[in-house]
């Protein structure tokens, strides 16, 4: 049995075991569910054929995903797998060619690319060539080749960049900036879905008769190949640059490959960076639980470095006026009303980039730390208390970030400014509750005996549910904003109502927290009750 | 030592983290045969050592040579000749034990027949049937580490290298893997092994030696050592030597 067998034999036993079944049905309806929601958004673009655009720019369209999940596994998953995959030791250890277990880490994070750039490509590129009578049977079949000329040459040179730098660069430094990277890749990936998902294309299609993206050279000619094929031109200049392309790069990765055992050996050498502090810690168990967050947080020179990362991507958030440029430029909006709605909706926006990062530290990320948990005396209340607390002040962060950054930006009134960040803590009560729902549901986050949580299916529904819980408790603000955009015209009455803005956030924020943390304790309580 | 060229032959060996030394000026012989246990505190650098010798590690300083090979001339030779039983066994989550057995001796070049004649009786011996043909997620730390035992010991390894091979073990698997590996060493393999178990050293190993501090303290037979560290239990020699490493050191490795 070779290594690719054993994984292919791996993936095959998944469907034998309850746990199994398990990571494998929830991540089948993860990418099912993206696939949808992703074709449900890009299908808009349709519309814009009959204003001109070609067919190879919306196939163009269609195939971008292929080099952004590329970027984002290759730098996240695949990165993890090079350096620390659990079967490294044993490829490392078998009288094998040495680069075999990097060609292994590249066959399955190309696996897995493969599996999300076609769940969110397909479904589109599909549609267009349905459109397109009758397309012929050469497109249907070079379909994959593109697929695979738009993510795997992405994927091999971000691995192969990676092994040459800790080959030759490694040590704390370099682990902290692959680290960091990986984060942002993470945050980034989630920032241009949510973006993707929800904000509609109508508008642009309706302006611009053209999706207005700047696309990377391989997925052009990806387009221009199958729009060729499509309408029956057969140009094979495309193709023969594509393939081209691929075997370049699988060239570039199988040389890197060679680097891998001795990047391998400096990776395992260097230890990861950590900050030491010495101080007191409190008794009290809601205390030291939170004190026992923030230490995970600041003892970790990456977690650090990743809010001033976030920092950086909430500033750009800004500054393209993600969601935001209709709200700022709508005409006979009251200013003050306009910069207040722009604010509030970034920061929904910031809080919901991290709300499932947060939401792990109530028990996901505890997972083989469970048993202390569990047999420990303290109450249930007390200890999720203390991780709420640590969650709630770490929630400030965003709020923070977006009064500073976008009141600067937008010209905000101290007025508007302190208004948002009344606003916003309501706001912040209901994030609270919503994610101290979600984040203890014992259906979703009960770890095992083992302390192991199923990964991939559970954690993918709970964001999923998260997301939309959290839109739902915000929901009242949407009737809120009509009511202001709609009776608010001079400054006077925008302060007058931004009082009651105010004080109903706090209401809904004291309700939605009440609630959502009165059933996080319940289900914390069962979490760790005997089973 | 049972005579002959040593198995593990180092000389000097030493191995550095970011300018702090976790082994250094290690050298050891260990003959044919010979069953050779590896005493220490946690952090002496027992696993250091055999991530050495394993070649997971390169030596900043120092020749290491098993089974007559140089570890930098002669890489897949040398690995074909090793097994090594990490503490975390390396074994891929959903495949069953017999198929993480089949890999490994696929890996380590050994035919169908061979292996499953082999791997069956290692799957009886180490009390592996009730275990062998369900997805290795599920075991439990002990059987995680016989069933990789049993897959290595499957491609017959002519040195066998086990960091902590007693943890997370019943008393029977630990009697069991006991008389298993005198009967590998009787065969001729080359078994060395670290422990804080000293009964284990004491009942079954050949010779011992003692780290301390990243450096080899104390080196023979348990009787040797009695005579050398006065009268009384492994234990109270271990004893003895960490305080004699603890008065006369200078410290760690490092300084």
């Amino acid at each position: 049995m070779g290594l690719l067998h054993a994984d292919l034999r791996s993936l095959g036993n998944l469907a034998t075991t309850r746990t199994g079944r398990r990571t494998l049905g929830g991540a089948l309806v993860g990418l099912v569910t993206i696939a949808l929601m992703w074709w449900s958004t890009t299908s808009v673009l349709l519309e814009s054929r009959h204003l001109g655009t070609s067919l190879q720019s919306l196939l163009a369209t269609a195939l971008m995903p292929c080099p952004i999940v590329a970027t984002w596994l290759g730098l996240s998953l695949a990165q993890r797998q090079l350096f620390e995959s659990a079967e490294l030791p044993l490829w490392r250890l078998a009288p094998i060619p040495p680069w075999r277990g990097a060609i292994e880490v590249g066959v399955r994070a190309a696996f897995v690319t493969l599996a999300w750039a076609s769940a969110m490509s397909l479904p589109f590129v599909t549609t267009l060539l349905l459109r397109t009578q009758p397309a012929p049977a050469l497109a249907w079949a070079l379909v994959p080749v593109a697929l695979v000329c738009c993510t795997v040459p992405v994927l091999g040179t971000i691995l192969s960049v990676q092994i040459v730098l800790v080959r030759f660069f490694s040590g704390r430094v370099l682990r902290i900036v692959l680290t960091i990277v990986a984060a942002l890749a993470s945050v980034g990936f989630s920032a241009w879905l949510l973006v993707g998902l929800f904000t509609t294309s109508a508008p642009r299609v309706a302006t611009a008769g053209a999706p207005a993206i700047a696309v990377p050279w391989i997925v052009d000619t990806c387009a221009e190949m199958l729009a060729s094929a499509a309408t029956g031109e057969n140009d094979t200049t495309p193709l023969r640059f594509a393939l081209g392309w691929l075997g370049l790069t699988a060239a570039i990765f199988w040389f890197a490959a060679r680097l891998h055992p001795g990047a391998a050996e400096r990776h395992l050498a260097t230890a990861p960076a950590t900050l030491r502090r010495r101080s007191a810690w409190p008794s009290a168990v809601a205390a030291v639980v939170r004190r026992k967050e923030f230490a995970q947080v600041l003892q970790q020179p990456v977690a650090l470095m990743g809010f001033v990362a976030f920092g950086a991507l909430v500033w750009v958030l800004v500054r393209e006026r993600v969601f935001v440029a209709g709200i700022l430029a709508q005409r006979g909006l009251q200013p003050d009303v306009a910069h207040l709605g722009a604010m509030v909706m970034q920061w929904f926006l910031a809080v919901l980039l991290v709300l499932y990062a947060h939401m792990g530290r109530l028990v996901l990320w505890d997972g083989p730390q469970w048993s202390l948990w569990t047999t420990a005396p303290a109450s249930p209340w007390a200890i999720v208390r203390g991780k709420l607390q640590s969650v709630a002040l770490l929630l400030l962060w965003p709020l923070l970030l977006v009064a500073v950054i976008a009141g600067r930006a937008y010209g905000a009134s101290s007025a508007v400014t302190l208004t948002f960040v009344a606003t916003t803590l309501g706001g912040t009560l209901a994030a609270l509750g919503v994610l101290a729902v979600v984040g203890t549901s014992p259906r979703l986050m009960r770890p095992d005996l083992g302390g192991a949580m199923a990964q991939g299916g559970r954690s993918f529904l709970a964001a999923m549910l998260l997301v939309l819980l959290f839109e739902f408790a915000m929901s009242p603000a949407v009737f809120a904003w009509s009511w202001l955009t709609a009776n608010v015209h001079t400054a006077a009455a925008a302060r007058a109502a931004f009082v009651w803005v105010a004080a109903g956030a706090w209401a809904l924020g004291l309700a939605v927290g009440g609630v959502g943390v009165a059933l996080g304790v319940r289900n914390f309580r069962r979490l760790c009750a005997p089973q | 030592m049972n005579g002959g060229e040593p198995m593990i032959a180092t000389t000097g060996l030493g191995r550095s983290f970011d300018g702090r030394w976790a082994v250094r000026n290690l050298s050891l012989a260990i003959g044919k045969g010979e069953l050779y246990g590896f005493l220490g505190q946690n952090g002496a650098g027992k696993t250091t050592t055999l991530r050495l010798l394993t070649g997971l590690l390169r030596p900043s300083e120092g020749t290491l040579r098993i089974a007559g090979m140089d570890h930098r001339a002669d890489g897949a030779r040398l690995r074909q000749v090793v097994g090594f039983v990490p503490d975390t066994p390396p074994l891929y989550d959903y495949l069953t034990g017999r198929q993480h057995t089949a890999l490994v001796a696929s890996l380590w070049n050994v035919d169908r027949r061979t292996r499953d004649e082999r791997a069956e009786r290692f799957f009886d011996v180490l009390g592996l049937r009730d275990a062998i043909d369900e997805p290795c997620k599920a075991a439990s730390h002990g059987t995680r580490k016989k069933i990789h035992l049993a897959a290595v010991l499957t491609t017959a390894p002519q040195v066998l290298l086990l960091d902590e091979p007693t943890t997370g073990l019943d008393p029977m698997s630990t009697r069991r893997l006991k008389d298993l590996l005198l009967e590998e060493c009787a065969r001729g393999t080359t078994v060395m092994l670290s422990t804080h178990v000293l009964e284990i050293a004491e009942q079954v190993c050949d010779r011992v030696g003692i780290l301390a501090h990243g450096r080899l303290r104390a080196q023979g037979t348990v009787a040797e050592l009695r005579q050398r560290f006065g009268d009384g239990s492994l234990e109270d020699v271990f004893v003895r030597t960490m305080e004699k490493a603890e008065s006369t050191d200078d410290g760690p490795a490092a300084r």
